[in-house]
């Protein structure tokens, strides 16, 4: 039999991904959603094909397009707004006017699913919620996604990431205890996970769509999404316990620290199982520590004064050694280890390139960008990029004519009424400023002869 | 909050119509009853799924999510039991299983098979493959494949298999293969992934504060058990219409850095990483953190709306001039931005969280009232911690915790209905932990034995 990686290499091969079929091919969302957490919803099902029609104010343009790290613009975009809207149509269109209005029932007549993340009740005062939408469309699936969900007493509140990560506990884990250090989760995490909740809700009606003929309407509450990944409600009922915060260690195993290295270098280690604690130990030349009676029942070792007699003696032997070498010991003896990476190392990391789990992405409007690749690899219907984010408006031609065959002549009345529209002239809003918009034939689709 | 019989406060304008007001109010209850997941139908219900998933939470958490979707899962491990069942704060535990075990335990089936030393249990492992849609597993890349039942053997009897295999570094590549023996833990897939580097305080404040920090909960372990259960629920879609299985491969050294994708976007186009900014944002400001009278908030008002009338409910308009535009707020020269951020807690300081989101929302209700448009939206909510979280109504009524019996572990609550849905919602019907549990059941019901 052919060797295991040398198979799972051409399994997985990267440069294959662009042949292999798209799983979601035909299904068509209708997207509301603005800033990140509902466009990473939507986001994840364009990586796996769905057509995602992203609909933005004409001129504005989405919340978070100028909001770039530290204001730093690449090629006049937001550099960080290509990941979270990679692959969608770009339609302007102003809700305010009642042609757009028809516009919109006429997509959404049409789409699989339709997704919003306004201020509860918002979708609804335009016209544009599940109960409307439904009745043009029964089979529709719908995501709502908001802070703090579509009823209950908090559900106008207003919230961002930020609130939900306060709301839900999880703010409150992390940080130093006995101090008033404490920290958000980095990188709108708040929003990311709970976007990638809203893709596995959709996915499962889409599911069940197939199975029963049947659409329905999602509730997704980020704060209460944030909620399903501690078990800390549960360890607080069962015993009055807090948990608390607890600087860089892992409560649940031990050792199970961030430690420094000789060379500086930050280093997580972790013991998992008796095997790998009995792997550390000899890595340490200290074999008379799984015998001892304090150490070998992992329940006694857990005690909070065990466990940081048994993290000093890991944190002294760790200063002795080069980061590399504590890697190369734990792959050796058989514990986890593994370097802190910061952008940098992340960008550059030929292992990640190789994988695919990081891309160089070479779009026709903007060029090469290094971006991160799919969480989970597919090795029949992969996750892909196929283009970066565009400018407002970018698509209204090739998805007004396409989708809903309406003419040139039309789509200029359209735009002199202001009913559809493009960007305003600046950063993050507009195309890269070497870039010919004019000659662009998805731009200007359908206008072939006529300039 | 609203009781029964009082009018319920508005802060979006476009919400704020009476008319609207009078829809949302029988819309909102409509909804409350509608998405009680009680009596619905469960959409995987057709769907078998096998946890062969060893001493890692990541496979765990993954077939949990099918479990909650309505999928039979049934949870594989050796006679002892699988490591992640001691795996519990500070020791914690009822009858020997540890605390974040028992919350994962729901709706499984447990079966003990020793697929690392019995021949007889691969076989049986092989005929319960046949049947199932999705196999979970953590071993190292390419161990199950050694033994017979990986992926590339089972699929010749059932090519409609989805395997999802979940390591360090994944099923290919030179360092999959290097690395292959490395086990995985939450913090070094946290590390390895990239969270650590941007929490913590700058360069320049003493140790340990200026570490990277860890976030506080299984960011890594959860994260790549969503994402695992992501990528199959895509697969499942793909059988679903074709009949077709395949290999879903997640590395948890990517569960941070592929999530939220700025890491690698940030180190390519500035060319450097970024450095750690304590309560700072790199992109927001004011969003944050702040001490106030009895304990913490956080405020959100980034937008220059947002910022003013945060400055107005705080007696503060005297610093609107310095700090009018964003590229002000900006905080990428640090001791500025912690002008701006002190300012902001002395006045914090003098109010209690209560007091202050009851400003914001106070100022939020008038402005959505209001014909002048530049009202802003200044959010303050109070830092909650687990405990507190508990006590919401809001999480009451909307059925987040669950009170679950179980014969062995009694009574306790845990976390569930992450998501609502109108027609086939997740949900928990029981939860337990005893090894080999169902046995007899499995083996019955799948292996035809008597």
């Amino acid at each position: 039999m052919e060797e295991y990686f040398s198979f799972t290499a051409k399994l997985f091969d990267p440069s294959q991904v662009v042949q292999k079929p798209e799983v979601l091919k035909g299904i068509r969302v209708l997207d509301f959603s603005h800033v990140i957490f509902g466009p990473t919803a939507t986001r994840l099902l364009a990586n796996f094909g769905a057509e995602v029609i992203k609909l933005e104010l004409p001129f504005h343009g989405d919340l978070w397009r100028p909001a770039t790290y530290w204001g730093k613009y690449w090629k006049h975009s937001n550099p960080l707004w290509h990941f979270v809207t990679q692959n969608k149509y770009f339609v302007g269109l102003d809700l305010k006017k009642p042609e757009a209005k028809d516009i919109i029932y006429r997509l959404a007549k049409d789409s699989d699913v339709v997704a919003e993340n306004f201020a509860a009740g918002t979708a609804e005062a335009w016209g544009v919620g599940y109960s409307q939408i439904s009745k043009i469309n029964p089979r529709v699936i719908y995501l709502s996604c908001s802070t703090y969900g579509q009823y209950g007493p908090l559900r106008f509140y207003p919230g961002w990431d930020l609130l939900a990560q306060a709301a839900s506990g999880v703010l409150s884990l992390t940080g130093y205890p006995d101090t008033e250090k404490f920290y958000k989760l980095p990188d709108y995490l708040g929003d990311f996970i709970p976007g990638n909740f809203g893709a596995l809700a959709i996915l499962m009606a889409l599911y069940f769509r197939k199975r029963t003929g049947k659409g329905q309407y999602i509730d997704l509450a980020q704060s209460e999404a944030l909620m399903r990944l501690l078990f800390h409600f549960t360890a607080y009922n069962l015993t009055g316990m807090e948990i608390g915060r607890m600087a860089n260690n892992d409560p649940t195993m031990v050792p199970a620290s961030i430690f420094q290295s000789r060379d500086g270098k930050y280093l997580a280690l972790a013991c998992a199982t008796g095997k790998q604690f009995a792997g550390l130990c000899n890595a340490m030349g200290r074999q008379d520590l799984v015998n001892e009676k304090v150490y070998t029942d992992p329940f006694e070792r857990l005690k909070p004064a065990n466990a940081e007699a048994l993290k000093k003696i890991v944190a002294h032997w760790l200063k002795s050694l080069n980061g590399e070498e504590i890697v190369r010991l734990a792959n050796d003896q058989g514990f986890p280890a593994a370097e802190v990476m910061d952008d940098l190392q992340i960008c550059q990391d030929p292992w990640r390139r190789q994988r695919g789990s990081v891309i160089l992405f070479n779009d026709e409007m903007y060029g090469g960008l290094v971006m991160a690749g799919p969480s989970a690899q597919l090795s029949k219907t992969p996750a892909r990029t196929k283009w970066l984010a565009r400018p407002v408006g970018y698509h209204n031609r090739l998805v007004l004519k396409k989708f809903l065959g309406i003419s040139e002549e039309e789509i200029e009345i359209l735009e002199k009424k202001k009913v559809i529209g493009t960007f305003d002239d600046r950063p993050g809003l507009k195309p890269p400023v070497y870039y010919n918009l004019d000659g662009d034939p998805i731009f200007n689709y359908g206008r072939e002869g006529k300039k | 909050m609203s009781g029964k019989g009082e009018k319920e406060q508005v802060y979006a304008r476009y919400v704020a119509s009476g008319k609207t007001i009078e829809h949302l109010a029988s819309w909102g209850k409509t909804l409350a009853e509608v998405m009680n997941p009680e009596g619905k139908p469960e959409v995987l219900d057709d769907v078998l799924v096998l946890d062969a998933s060893y001493a890692n939470f990541s496979g765990i958490i993954a077939a949990s999510f099918f479990a909650e979707f309505g999928a039979e899962v049934i949870k594989i491990e050796p006679p002892e039991g699988d490591p992640t069942r001691k795996m519990t704060p500070f020791g914690v535990n009822v009858k020997g299983v540890g605390i974040p075990f028992m919350v994962e335990g729901r709706n499984k089936r447990y079966l003990t098979l020793d697929l690392r030393n019995s021949e007889e249990h691969r076989k049986d492992f092989a005929r319960l493959a046949a049947q199932a849609a999705v196999v979970i597993e953590t071993f190292a890349a390419g161990e199950m494949d050694s033994w017979g039942i990986g992926y590339r053997q089972l699929v010749q009897k059932n090519p409609g298999l989805i395997y999802i295999a979940i390591t360090p570094y994944g099923q290919y590549t030179e360092n999959a293969r290097h690395f292959a023996h490395l086990p995985d833990s939450d913090i070094t897939s946290q590390a390895g992934s990239g969270l650590p580097a941007q929490v913590g305080d700058p360069a320049s404040s003493p140790e340990p504060y200026n570490w990277p920090l860890k976030a506080g909960m299984w960011a890594g372990w959860y994260i790549s058990g969503l994402s695992a259960a992501l990528g199959g629920s895509f697969a499942l879609v793909h059988r679903q219409t074709t009949g077709e299985g395949q290999m879903v491969d997640v590395a948890t050294m990517d569960a941070y850095s592929s999530m939220v994708g700025f890491p690698a976007i940030i180190g390519y186009t500035w060319e450097q990483a970024r450095p750690r900014i304590g309560v700072l944002d790199f992109i927001l400001y004011p969003y944050g953190l702040w001490k106030c009278k009895d304990g913490h908030v956080v405020i959100a008002a980034p937008r220059d709306h947002d910022f003013r009338a945060l400055l107005k409910i705080l007696g503060l308009w005297k610093l609107e001039d310095d700090w009018r535009n964003t590229p002000d707020r900006i905080p990428d020269v640090l001791d500025q931005a912690m002008i701006l951020h002190k300012a902001i807690e002395e006045k914090t300081i003098q109010y209690t969280a209560d007091e202050l989101v009851k400003k914001a929302l106070q100022y939020s209700a008038k402005a959505a009232r209001s014909k002048w448009r530049g009202g802003g939206v200044p959010i303050v909510m109070k830092v909650m911690t687990p405990p507190m979280a508990m006590q919401s109504k809001q999480f009451a009524i909307r059925r987040v915790f669950q009170e679950v019996h179980d014969d062995t572990l009694g009574k306790f609550v845990i976390n569930t209905n992450f998501v609502k849905m109108s027609e086939s919602p997740p949900r928990v019907k029981w939860v337990t932990c005893d090894i080999g549990k169902d046995n007899e059941y499995v083996r019955k019901k799948f292996l035809q034995e008597r």
